[in-house]
């Protein structure tokens, strides 16, 4: 018996243009997970919706430079609360050079402008075991 | 368009338009190919927003367009073929670049760079923080300080942004986008000017101020609810129109609607249902419409689809010009004419192979001038990676210039009017911008329309069709999903880094919360909290808040407060 991937969706702190992440929220939607998005939210309260929801999965959204800060403090939060077995994904404006870092970080993968949104339905199925 | 058959100039008589129809059908049955004729038939193409479009147009198709009526003249209505009689001849359009990175002292040294090399106009960008109202040591600033445009958190900032020159000699853009800041940042700007001596009539420029910003276009993790955005807009176009002659005090901002998820028609007529609900309002406050319409203006997204936005430009300001004259009863020739920025579409512009953008922006920009805009931003290569780097922007710079001084283009006014397609594109765009702003108008107007939440489903439906089109293929964007660039092709772009922006920037707050009067401080903060609870414009008492070095984040934070937050539609 399988039960749908859950996913939590948030546009990283302050960052302005959701165009990407509601798509992608769409599109894994329409791929058969279960899509909660959240807005703007920073990392406490992610990781709060995190383990409210009892996510699987966590995708996170910024186009304006907070990837390494919230972004990597995010992950720090939810090893904190025990969630170390929730898979974190980036995505959006993001320099190629920054994404070792991110990885390092604890970050699953990082989704950089121009991919297909199949890949990513692909990777995320292919994170979690439900 | 023209009823009256007698007063109609067609460029056609009947006889000759028998003869081209008579002509078309002999074409069309006897040259063409069958599979040709047969596709045709079966409809397949369509511009952008879906107008249909034949493989051949002819005086057909435009025979009911009265020239003079319809198109006319330059600088004459319905101000189809450009706001000015001599166009381009009398002034090029305005080279318009953004400048904005890391801390008004990193972008104080940009602004000198691109005004020595040529640009007549700025541009000034801000960091998320700022455009969101908050200080940058406040918590919600953490990690966006000084990225994708410059920190502002007080005027002591403003001063630094433009030090050593001139504000009485320059054109500037303040790229506030909502109206709770477009309150307070220009404001500074005006502030500086008058510490400096400027006369009010001398400062020019423009401020975006749009409600649409920031409740439907952006997000943010505090927003304040539509009727109160709208009324702070309002509130800034009143109070500039009624102090800075050369200041306009809104730029209806279809470019980030477009952005967002809009096509052409949707973009303009969105932006011209606030601009009818701006004035509205401000007959309601008993301005009269020719004191406020001559400072209204646009600001346009040059996209892919080439005539289709050259028709968006000429069709938008026939829509305008009928607004103004007919529903609003405006006298001036200034309230009638549209005048418009354009940037070309950062949504067009993939990280792969990033120096194909140059081209595609350079097709924007050409379609723009075409258009007849009155200023230019034309993007950078690197727009998928970071703003502008210094080559990047140079880059750009020069595409415009080429366009100016080499091509010719800008030589005759309007030098594509006449074409069967191109005035037929604009015709049908004419009525299909009326018939949404009438969808909207029925709704209970914009407002309304944005918080029921309709406007932001319209945009993430028109994203959802757009992005399968691309998934699957069907919209073709080269090096990506056509003609597919092979891995490892991306260049390396290096990206601006800024970062020691946070630490001057908390320097120079410390330094200012001790400087400062706390007495001023809390008196201008008690002011402006009990005008919000009132109908009074709230710009005056801004304006003193920041002369008295009031920060930007301690004014949003209290407009936080008085007026309360607002959901986000779509979030679940």
């Amino acid at each position: 018996m399988t039960r749908p991937i859950k996913v939590v969706m948030a546009k990283l702190g302050l960052d302005i243009h959701w165009r990407g992440v509601y798509l992608v929220s769409q599109f894994l939607r329409d791929a058969g997970m279960d899509v909660v998005y959240i807005g703007n939210k920073f990392p406490e309260q992610i990781v709060e919706a995190v383990m409210q929801e009892d996510a699987d999965v966590v995708g996170m959204s910024t186009l304006g430079g907070n990837h390494h800060s919230l972004g990597l403090k995010t992950v720090r939060l939810l090893k904190e609360g025990g969630l170390d077995n929730v898979k974190v994904f980036m995505g959006g404006v993001i320099p190629p050079k920054h994404v070792p870092a991110l990885l390092e970080g604890g970050v699953n993968r990082v989704f950089l402008p121009d991919t297909p949104m199949q890949t990513i339905i692909d990777v995320v199925n292919g994170s979690v075991s439900v | 368009m023209a009823n009256n058959p007698e007063k109609q100039v067609c460029i056609f008589t009947k006889e000759q338009l028998d003869s081209i129809k008579t002509g078309y059908d002999d074409w069309f049955n006897n040259v063409l190919k069958d599979g040709d004729r047969e596709e045709e038939l079966a409809g397949k193409y369509f511009t952008h927003s879906g107008i249909p479009v034949k493989m051949v147009h002819t005086p057909a198709d435009v025979s009911h367009i009265d020239y003079t009526e319809d198109i006319g003249y330059p600088g004459c209505a319905p101000y189809v073929r450009g706001v000015y009689p001599n166009m381009y001849r009398g002034r090029p359009f305005t080279v318009r670049q953004l400048a904005g990175l890391g801390a008004p002292e990193d972008c104080n040294l940009r602004i000198k760079y691109l005004l020595q090399h040529g640009a007549n106009g700025v541009n000034i960008l801000f960091d998320l923080p700022t455009i969101r109202g908050y200080n940058s040591d406040d918590a919600e600033a953490e990690g966006n300080v000084g990225h994708c445009g410059a920190a502002v958190d007080s005027i002591w900032d403003m001063d630094a942004y433009f030090k050593d020159i001139d504000l009485g000699t320059i054109s500037t853009s303040i790229v506030t986008h909502l109206p709770s800041t477009s309150i307070v940042i220009p404001g500074m700007y005006f502030a500086v000017a008058e510490q400096r001596g400027t006369p009010k009539d001398k400062i020019a420029g423009t401020c975006q101020n749009d409600f649409i910003m920031e409740t439907c276009v952006g997000s943010g993790p505090e927003i304040l609810p539509p009727p109160v955005s709208f009324r702070l807009q309002c509130d800034v176009v009143q109070f500039v129109c009624q102090n800075y002659a050369r200041f306009n005090p809104i730029s209806y901002n279809g470019y980030n609607l477009r952005e967002a998820g809009t096509n052409a028609v949707q973009e303009v007529a969105i932006a011209i249902s606030n601009g009818i609900a701006t004035a509205e309002e401000l007959l309601k406050r008993g301005m009269n419409v020719d004191d406020f319409a001559p400072r209204m203006s646009f600001f346009w997204d040059l996209h892919n689809d080439f005539f289709e936005e050259i028709a968006k430009c000429r069709a938008s300001r026939k829509v305008w010009y009928k607004i103004m004259k007919e529903r609003f009863g405006a006298k001036k020739p200034k309230s009638m004419l549209m005048r418009f920025h354009v940037q070309t579409a950062g949504v067009t512009l993939p990280a792969t192979e990033p120096l194909n953008n140059v081209a595609r922006s350079a097709l924007q920009g050409l379609a723009a001038t075409f258009g007849g805009c009155q200023s230019l931003h034309i993007d950078s290569y690197d727009e998928a990676y970071s703003a502008p780097t210094e080559e990047a922007a140079l880059i750009s710079l020069r595409t415009q210039q080429i366009i100016q001084a080499e091509t010719g283009v800008i030589n005759t006014v309007d030098p594509l009017a006449g074409s069967y397609y191109l005035e037929y594109l604009t015709d049908e765009m004419v009525k299909r911008i009326f018939d949404y702003i009438k969808k909207i108008e029925d709704m209970g107007g914009l407002v309304t329309a944005v918080e029921n939440g309709w406007l932001h489903r319209e945009i993430a439906n028109y994203n959802l069709k757009y992005q399968k089109k691309i998934e699957n293929g069907e919209m073709k964007v080269v090096g990506v999903n056509y003609f597919r660039a092979e891995e490892g092709s991306a260049r390396e772009i290096e990206v601006f880094e800024y970062p020691e922006t946070y630490t001057r920037q908390k320097a120079k707050l410390d330094r200012l919360r001790k400087e400062r009067s706390e007495q001023k401080v809390k008196e201008s903060l008690k002011i402006l909290a009990d005008k919000c609870h009132t109908d009074e414009n709230l710009y005056p008492y801004t304006l003193e808040a920041v002369k008295n070095l009031v920060t930007l984040g301690e004014i949003e934070e209290l407009f936080r407060e008085q007026f309360g937050l607002w959901t986000f539609p779509l979030i679940n």
